[in-house]
């Protein structure tokens, strides 16, 4: 058990590595920060102080060493764009929201993706099966964005029930969450629909229902609490998935978060924060695939020897 | 020797697979998708690119607009019909050459880590974490701030979001069918490696890929939306359908028309590939159902 | 205005009042809720540049109004006045010394006591330090500051600076902090709440989300705003603005010119600044006027170095119609980039000649096409045209699109080439730019600053046209000092640039802001600061 966890994680840490080369090279090839941070009139006095002060001066395999040292340390530089800001300091300063506003889109998605699933498993090749397919594919058929613009135009400006961007309430996350959401209620409904469907078809499910218990009880209690588990092994994609999506919804919604601190930071040629930002991206994704294989391990042993 | 398939658990009668044939979606697809890709020259009414300053903000027909312009005009009066017929072209460009190259990509590193297993299949599978790891959308914009955003960096960045969903799948179907008896006889029979890998296995696992690609439709377009939206999508004025639903998100409360018919084409045909991509999985692969 | 009406009922209405007031919340959504609204006026606008309340440390692109600057600038006209922290200056007779006289009762808000020339000293020294990354910083770093009393200060400067005025008013080179609050809380003070002495308080910021300040009662100047709070919101989606704006949570917000219309239909009220806030051209890169061919770039092989086809992309425009695209009905078209009335070598003959010389007329520009060679004589025919946003400028990706469907019909051949403005920047700094680019000049510098920035080697030379002749202008009008003469050196430049066609002119375009007409009366700005928005004081509630 205790090989297998260092295994993952000493796995975990190789890929980690291998992001930030990428990133360096990447966020460096983008461009001078210079440019972007600078006005158009500066000096080349300017300029200058401006690349020694931030050791651009220096080949690129040094550059690397250097961050590669303090971001072991947990010290990724301070922000360009944000002057005087701790460039890891400001992302996990912004980490929560996203995190809120991940978990709701979860739990939304989760809400209504399992009794979708459920009733298309039970009314199978009926108009429900087919309206909560339907339902399902539309929200992975439409553009983010232009969703997250549609929601806020009709419960914020015309209903009048929502605030339209920003934080500050409960009420602030929910469109974007839905936005965010919606998308992954297809993928869900149909893995606990599959799922419930082989359940149903198990020799339990049959004695039950031979020993009078009650549909309902049948479907809700025997049926889904085992079929339950099938979506769970989603959950490593559907965190990447809605951590992805974040990054433009935020933007759509002026929500405060990775996702908009990514956007601002690349546009801003903002090297220390497009890394730290990157890099603890990378971290949030690993850590849940690592709980998610943890759970596996506990839910299955044989996969410790696989 | 003779190549073994794995058959699907059950066959349905003809008549049921005939009946149960998406015949809509299919259809959709060829209207919206397909043929405009490849005859919006002769179908288009307007040159998708030339503004008609005279014609700005013309609304669709029955909304007060006219037949001449059907689905309204753009800000710049360019006719939105004949913008969304000739992205039809680029989307399909973007998204096949995207997912072929997932395609190609994915299954070659997956159908040799899952044969050859090692240390090789720790190496791909460490690059499909790191590939999952990193948001798609962050290496497209740091890759278009280096490159340049271009018809090709779209490509490079749809084909990276995909391939690591194809070497998974194919990685773990050949991981099964590996340890299957027509390996070991092919083996005993004296075929080389390579020949059992690209002759017996891979035709096993060309279901999965179909079908998997075919669901991955979608995703590309959806990628090259938000692409679009963040400005380093294909360059203007290439009307792919992402640039357009991005254009006029701005005036999605006035002047609807601009994205939403563009988001309508979008909508069709990712829900109708979606359909046909279930259709596909329900009949050439039950098992992998949870796809 | 329900609010401010309630504070005069007695104590049983007011019950009554709430009771009601609850009532139309609950049955009115937006409407009832925005008016409650009402004592924090709400501005949505796009993500600034850099966030930071060290303003140096900014490229300027916005003054927080709790900050002044020494000269101010007149709501309605835009001219300097003493409304900022200076009450008079003068300067010598050759414009190298300057001396501002401060407003004796000017006050820091939170009792950090008068301001006086100490504070500007102090000031001028964080503004001109290594981590300065003002717009415009490099011309005080070669000044000199002097204390001359407690309430008077002397610049002196290395060569002439008539237009000296320019930096300490909306370009807002030098904006004054508390001497007295960093002696005691040293740079922190600064990065936590700086005092300033303007009519509102900092009173804090949610980094990249918004900055707000509360209004000072019985500030120094007499001015009293009506309102209690503002707030500045930074939304960076336009659609998200609108959305604000429409449902009564933002008083004021921008947007880009086809929302204006679309928000002026929907009856909300389009404001813009009295002067021209702004203008934007076009710009060849590269020095492809230089006549000897230089060696780390091949600016002499670009299509436009042949004025033939300079003239011929300038008559391709239909500039009426794509200035009534991009800006609307009225707005000025621009004969030269850098030129404005307001200021020294303004050539009304130019603006008379603009018609005749730069004209819409196709079948001219395929002549001089024809007669040019293009295509088949040039190594690089094809022009990559730049598509690029950049904050405030929402129109610049338009302008490309429409230009490169102008210069489609005379047979110019054309790439698009979408970037970000950084990308550009790096290109055209690095010598290495091949492109035609959108440019702004905002706040619209005095002309003698721009013609240089933008066409000469004086200013920045990676933006040299290689023009010998403007070189050799721009290279006097530095040290002379004779008005009489620098206007008749500007008027050459200008009439140089448009004799060559060196540029694509296209507009000067005021500031404007869309205020929700439920909320907002009105509001003066001059459009004379680099977002164009300021006197927010000013706004004017219902």
């Amino acid at each position: 058990m205790f090989r297998y966890l260092a295994l993952r994680i000493a796995s975990s840490l190789f890929a980690l590595l291998v992001i930030t080369i990428i990133v360096f090279l990447l966020s460096h090839l983008s461009g001078n920060p210079v440019d972007a941070l600078l006005p158009d009139d500066a000096s080349q006095e300017q300029v200058d102080s401006f690349i020694r002060e931030w050791g651009l001066d220096k080949p690129l395999w040094q550059q690397y060493l250097t961050f590669l040292v303090n971001a072991v340390q947990g010290d990724f530089g301070t922000s360009l764009k944000w002057p005087g800001e701790d460039a890891m300091g400001f992302v996990i300063d912004r980490m929560p929201a996203t995190l809120q506003l991940g978990g709701l889109a979860i739990l939304i998605s989760v809400v209504i993706a399992l009794p979708l699933g459920v009733a298309a498993a039970v009314y199978k090749g009926s108009p429900v099966d087919n309206g909560a397919q339907m339902f399902a594919l539309l929200g992975q058929s439409m553009p983010n964005f232009w969703l997250g613009i549609i929601l806020i135009w009709v419960f914020s400006v015309w209903l009048g029930w929502l605030p339209t961007s920003g934080t500050g309430s409960f009420a602030h996350a929910i469109l974007p969450a839905i936005a965010i959401a919606w998308f992954q209620v297809s993928a869900l409904a149909r893995l606990t629909r599959s799922a419930m469907l082989e359940v149903l078809d198990a020799e339990y499910i049959k004695l039950a229902r031979v020993k009078g218990v009650s549909e309902f009880q049948v479907v809700w209690k025997h049926a889904l609490r085992n079929a339950a588990v099938v979506p769970l092994t989603y959950f490593g994609i559907l965190a990447a998935s809605i951590l992805t999506g974040s990054v433009v919804i935020e933007t759509v919604y002026s929500w405060p978060g990775m996702g908009w601190v990514a956007i601002e930071a690349i546009r801003g040629r903002d090297f220390p924060v497009v890394q730290a930002v990157i890099v603890a991206y990378a971290v949030i994704y690993m850590i849940s695939n690592l709980v998610v294989d943890l759970l596996y391990v506990i839910v299955d042993p044989r996969v410790r020897h696989g | 020797m003779v190549d073994i398939p794995i058959k699907p658990l059950t066959q349905p009668s003809l008549w049921r697979r005939a009946r149960e044939f998406p015949l809509i979606p299919v259809a959709v697809l060829l209207i919206v998708f397909i043929i405009p890709a490849f005859f919006a020259e002769y179908i288009a009414p307007h040159d998708p690119y030339v503004p008609n300053l005279r014609a700005r903000l013309q609304p669709p027909v029955f909304f007060g607009g006219t037949w001449e312009f059907a689905l309204g005009t753009d800000r710049l009066g360019r006719d939105i019909l004949s913008r969304i017929l000739h992205g039809a072209w680029y989307v399909l460009a973007v998204s096949m050459i995207g997912i072929a190259v997932g395609v190609v990509v994915g299954t070659t590193l997956g159908l040799v880590a899952g044969y050859v297993r090692g240390w090789f299949d720790g190496l791909v599978m460490r690059l499909v974490d790191i590939s999952l790891a990193l948001p798609a959308m962050l290496l497209a914009l740091a890759l278009a701030a280096a490159l340049g955003a271009s018809f090709l960096s779209v490509v490079v960045v749809v084909g990276f979001a995909l391939w690591a969903y194809f070497a998974r799948q194919v990685r773990a179907e050949v991981l099964l069918l590996r340890n299957s008896d027509f390996v070991a006889r092919s083996l005993v029979a004296g075929s080389s490696h390579t020949r059992i890998l690209f002759r017996h296995i891979l035709p096993n696992v060309t279901n999965t890929i179909v079908v998997l690609a075919t669901l991955q439709v979608g995703i590309a377009i959806m990628l090259d939306a938000s692409l679009s939206f963040l400005g380093i999508g294909i360059p203007r004025p290439t009307p792919t359908w992402g640039l357009l639903v991005s254009d006029g998100r701005d005036f999605i409360a006035t002047d609807w028309w601009i994205s939403f018919f563009p988001g309508l084409a979008i909508l069709l045909t990712v829900l109708s590939a979606n359909m046909l991509g279930d259709w596909l999985r329900d009949r050439l692969d039950p098992r992998q159902r949870q796809i | 205005m329900i609010c401010n009406k309630i504070q005069y009922l007695n104590a049983p209405k007011r019950m009554l009042a709430a009771a009601l007031l609850a009532g139309t919340i609950l049955g009115g959504g937006g409407i009832a809720s925005s008016a409650a609204a009402q004592e924090k006026v709400v501005i949505a606008v796009s993500p600034l540049g850099a966030d930071s309340n060290l303003y140096w440390t900014t490229t300027g692109a916005f003054i927080l109004p709790s900050m002044q600057t020494l000269v101010g600038n007149d709501p309605a006209t835009g001219k300097y006045d003493s409304s900022g922290l200076a009450e008079s200056w003068e300067h010598n007779e050759d414009f190298t010394s300057w001396t501002f006289r401060l407003h004796p009762e000017a006050m820091f808000n939170d009792d950090w006591g008068p301001v006086t020339s100490a504070d500007v000293v102090h000031s001028f020294n964080m503004h001109t330090g290594e981590d300065a990354k003002l717009s415009g910083i490099k011309l005080l770093k070669t000044a000199t500051i002097t204390a001359v009393d407690d309430h008077t200060v002397r610049f002196d400067l290395p060569s002439p600076v008539p237009n000296f005025l320019f930096s300490h008013a909306g370009r807002g080179s030098l904006v004054i902090y508390s001497k007295a609050q960093f002696d005691a809380e040293g740079i922190e003070g600064y990065q936590n709440a700086p005092a300033g002495s303007g009519p509102f308080k900092y009173e804090g910021r949610e980094v990249g989300q918004s900055i707000s300040f509360s209004s000072i009662e019985d500030h120094w100047t007499g001015v009293a705003p009506e309102f209690d709070e503002i707030e500045f919101r930074w939304v960076s989606e336009p659609s998200t603005r609108f959305a604000m704006l429409s449902a009564g949570e933002a008083h004021a917000v921008t947007l880009p010119r086809d929302l204006q219309d679309d928000a002026s239909d929907a009856g909300q009220t389009v404001l813009t600044s009295s002067e021209g806030a702004m203008q934007t051209t076009m710009l060849f890169t590269g020095q492809f006027m230089k006549p000897e061919a230089e060696e780390t770039r091949d600016a002499r092989t670009y299509a436009w170095a042949d004025q033939r086809v300079r003239e011929a992309a300038n008559r391709a425009l239909d500039r009426d119609a794509i200035l009534e695209v991009l800006y609307g009905e009225g707005v000025r078209a621009l004969p030269v980039y850098t030129m404005d009335p307001r200021f020294p070598g303004y050539s009304a003959d130019l603006s008379d000649r603009f018609e005749s010389d730069y004209g819409y007329d196709p079948e001219k520009a395929k002549a001089l096409l024809a007669e040019a060679g293009y295509p088949d004589k040039f190594d690089n025919a094809k022009i990559p045209l730049v598509v690029t946003s950049l904050a405030g400028n929402p129109e610049f990706a338009q302008m490309a699109e429409l230009v490169q469907a102008y210069f489609d019909v005379v047979g110019i051949q054309t790439e698009m080439r979408e970037q970000d403005w950084a990308t550009g920047n790096t290109a055209i700094r690095g010598f290495t730019a091949d492109f035609i680019t959108p440019m702004r000049n905002a706040p619209v510098r005095p002309s003698a600053l721009g013609v240089q920035i933008f066409f000469t080697t004086h200013a920045s030379p990676h933006l040299d046209v290689g023009d010998p002749e403007v070189n050799d202008l721009g290279g006097k009008l530095v040290d002379e000092t004779d008005p009489a003469t620098r206007n008749a050196i500007l008027s050459q430049m200008f009439t140089r640039i448009f004799d060559t066609y060196a540029h694509l002119p296209m507009a000067t375009v005021p500031a404007s802001v869309v205020v929700n007409s439920d909320l907002v009366d009105g509001w003066d700005f001059p459009g004379a600061t680099s977002s164009g928005l300021s006197h927010f004081h000013l706004i004017d509630l219902k």
